[in-house]
């Protein structure tokens, strides 16, 4: 039994879901769900409608190409049976999703760098010119905890501050 | 020589089998009996194999092959092809084609030095047509039939075409395929010779309904009576005798 691809959105269709639909040009398309076949009708293209996998593969968001992808491809050229190349390959497939999935995550990892500063530089804008909604500006000048760390010098206070608290916690 | 068969009372042996000079492919019946003929006159030379084609049984129109390869269809499964690559011998190249058109065995005819396909076949497949049988292609069509497939019939020693063609379609048929070739019928006046027969060099299967006139055309022009190890005694003797005399 050949598990086939969603046109629409490229997922695995099992036996028994999803629906077929042949062009007259002898193209067969295949769709996983009623979903995927109304976008189709709808004429969307897969590329441009984000929940896909072709528009997050288009946008970096996922492995392109990688030699992992080799294993699960339509062969037309059959090998003759060998118990032993079964053997090890029933073995290799295990391995092989390990390296794909760390991959996955290597190519997240390297795709989220980017964003722990720019949430940071987010987040001090939004205290900044939002601050004075929740807090009077005269009791900030008493606390100086609620006031945006603008050196390093007060960064470092604040941890004291916070170290102090965990142990007086720590002794109640 | 020449065999009469039918599958499951149905005269179109070509329709339900495949029979090259390395391989033959018989479809799955009800019965033995096809099969059987097959496995008599065959078993000791050729591997026979029982198989679907995209799980029908009429592999003979479905499939393409000679000597060299065998190609099937788009919708062959993944399971015919293993079975089929694991039945015949290693030699035999099988190839699945990537083809709108899927019926093979219509579109495609060859033995094994040259083909004759349907004139709408893709590039590729012409190409791939070329490596994986080895042959000769040409874009060809038989008494205005495109698909030459059904309409003709021919191994590595002669030929059988529709009973329509023109002597000239003949002259350069033949040249182009460096066989001789007989315009006739099988099964009684069908036209449809690819559907209803199946040959190789040493042996031929036709329909029950062949008359003998249509067989005794078939074997000569297939040369199969001398390919009988019988004849080459034969040809012996009469050389023999000739010097003795």
């Amino acid at each position: 039994m050949r598990l086939e691809k969603c046109w629409f959105c490229s997922s695995t269709i099992y036996p028994g879901h999803g629906i077929q639909y042949v062009r007259n040009d002898c193209k067969i398309f295949r769709f996983c769900r009623s979903k995927c076949h109304k976008n189709f009708k709808m004429k969307r293209n897969p590329r441009k409608v984000k929940w896909t996998k072709a528009y997050r593969k288009l946008h970096g968001k996922e492995l392109t190409k990688d030699t992992t992808f080799e294993f699960e491809r339509r062969r037309n050229r059959p090998e003759r049976y060998d118990r032993n190349v079964v053997q090890n390959t029933l073995k290799a497939i295990k391995k092989i999703e390990e390296v794909r999935v760390s991959r996955e995550a290597k190519l997240w990892e390297n795709r989220m760098k980017g964003n722990k500063a720019k949430q940071i530089k987010e987040d001090a804008r939004e205290l900044e010119q939002g601050i004075h909604l929740i807090k009077a500006p005269l009791a900030m000048q008493e606390e100086p905890g609620l006031t945006l760390p603008t050196k390093a010098e007060k960064m470092k206070v604040k941890v004291s501050i916070s170290k102090q608290q965990k142990e007086h916690s720590m002794e109640e | 020589m020449a065999t009469r068969t039918q599958f499951e009372n149905s005269s179109e042996v070509g329709v339900f089998s495949k029979l090259t000079n390395a391989y033959c492919l018989v479809a799955i019946g009800g019965s033995e009996n096809f099969y059987s003929t097959f496995e008599a006159e065959l078993a000791d030379v050729i591997p026979v194999v029982k198989t679907s084609i995209a799980g029908t049984r009429i592999i003979g129109r479905l499939c393409a092959g000679n000597k060299n390869g065998l190609l099937l269809p788009n919708t062959t499964t993944d399971e015919e092809l293993q079975h089929l690559r694991n039945s015949l011998p290693d030699e035999v190249v099988v190839q699945r084609v990537e083809e709108r058109l899927s019926a093979l065995g219509n579109c495609v005819v060859c033995n094994d030095h040259v083909a004759l396909i349907h004139t709408d076949l893709d590039r590729e497949t012409e190409e791939l047509i070329a490596n994986v049988l080895g042959v000769e292609v040409f874009r060809q069509t038989i008494a205005g039939n495109i698909l030459v497939g059904s309409y003709c019939m021919f191994s590595n020693r002669g030929g059988l075409v529709h009973p329509h063609t023109s002597i000239e379609d003949l002259d350069e048929l033949s040249t182009l395929l460096q066989v001789p070739l007989v315009a006739g019928t099988v099964n009684r006046g069908s036209e449809v010779i690819g559907a209803g027969m199946i040959v190789n060099d040493w042996t031929a299967f036709c329909g029950l309904d062949t008359t003998a006139t249509e067989l005794s055309v078939i074997e000569s022009v297939f040369k199969l009576r001398e390919s009988q190890p019988s004849a080459i005694v034969d040809e012996m003797k009469k050389s023999l005798i000739d010097t003795f005399v």
